[in-house]
C-alpha cells in the first residue's frame, strides 16, 4: 500500500507549514482540513500527479 | 493532488493554551466568566481576560498577562503596552502559538487516528523549528 505522508513545521513565530504527499482526490482536502485546525490559510499551492511524476523522471534521468 | 501551505495559527482552544502556557513554566489561572487583569498604574481601566498569568510569576513584567476568548472563538492576548517591551512581546506570543500548534495539531491527530512517525527540533538562525511527520494508511 502507498504511504500518504502529512509534514508540518512550526516556526518560532508560530506560524505553520503544512505539506501533503501521495494523496489523490477528495482525501486530500480532509486531511488538510484536520491539519489547518481552524488557522489562517497564508499561502496554499495544490501539487498534481503530473508535476511530481515529472520532477521525479527528471530526477532519474538526471542520475 | 498533494498539497502545500503556509498558514498562522490561531489560538482557539483554551486547553491547548493552557498547557501551552504552562509548559513555559508558567502558573495559570483559568477563568471561564472572565476575570479582571492587575497593571501597573491603579488608574487604568481594568481589562478582563479568561486565562491569566499573574505578573509575580512574570519575570520583570509590569502587570499580568491574558488572553481573553473573543465573540469569534479566538483568544486574544491582553497586557500592559510596557511588558511588549520588557520580554512579552511578539517573540514570546510566538513561543506560545508555536507550543500550543503543536499541542493542537498531536491532540487532533491522536482523536483521529493518524500516526506521528517523527517529531524534530530543527534549530534555524531564527529559533527553533519543531517538525511533525505523520503517516496515513487508508
Amino acid at each position: 500500500m502507498h504511504e500518504k505522508t502529512i509534514t508540518i513545521i512550526i516556526d518560532e513565530n508560530g506560524s505553520s507549514t503544512l505539506d501533503l504527499e501521495g494523496f489523490t482526490g477528495q482525501g486530500c482536502e480532509k486531511v488538510f482540513d484536520d491539519f489547518r485546525g481552524g488557522d489562517v490559510v497564508k499561502l496554499e499551492r495544490k501539487k498534481p500527479a503530473y508535476y511530481t511524476a515529472h520532477v521525479t523522471q527528471q530526477e532519474k534521468s538526471q542520475r | 493532488m498533494s498539497k502545500y501551505s503556509i498558514n498562522q495559527t490561531v489560538l482557539r482552544e483554551e486547553k491547548c493554551l493552557v498547557e501551552a502556557l504552562k509548559e513555559m513554566g508558567y502558573e495559570v489561572e483559568v477563568h471561564p466568566e472572565g476575570a479582571p487583569l492587575n497593571s501597573y498604574y491603579a488608574e487604568q481601566e481594568a481589562k478582563i481576560a479568561n486565562i491569566i498569568i499573574r505578573r509575580q510569576h512574570l519575570r520583570a513584567a509590569y502587570g499580568d498577562i491574558g488572553f481573553t476568548r473573543q465573540p469569534d472563538g479566538q483568544f486574544a492576548m491582553v497586557k500592559d503596552e510596557l511588558d511588549g517591551y520588557r520580554g512579552y512581546g511578539a517573540r514570546w506570543l510566538g513561543r506560545v502559538q508555536q507550543l500550543y500548534k503543536e499541542k493542537q495539531t498531536l491532540a487532533m491527530a491522536k482523536a483521529k487516528g493518524y500516526t506521528l512517525k517523527c517529531r524534530e527540533v530543527i534549530e534555524t538562525a531564527q529559533g527553533e523549528q519543531v517538525r511533525l511527520q505523520f503517516a496515513v494508511r487508508r
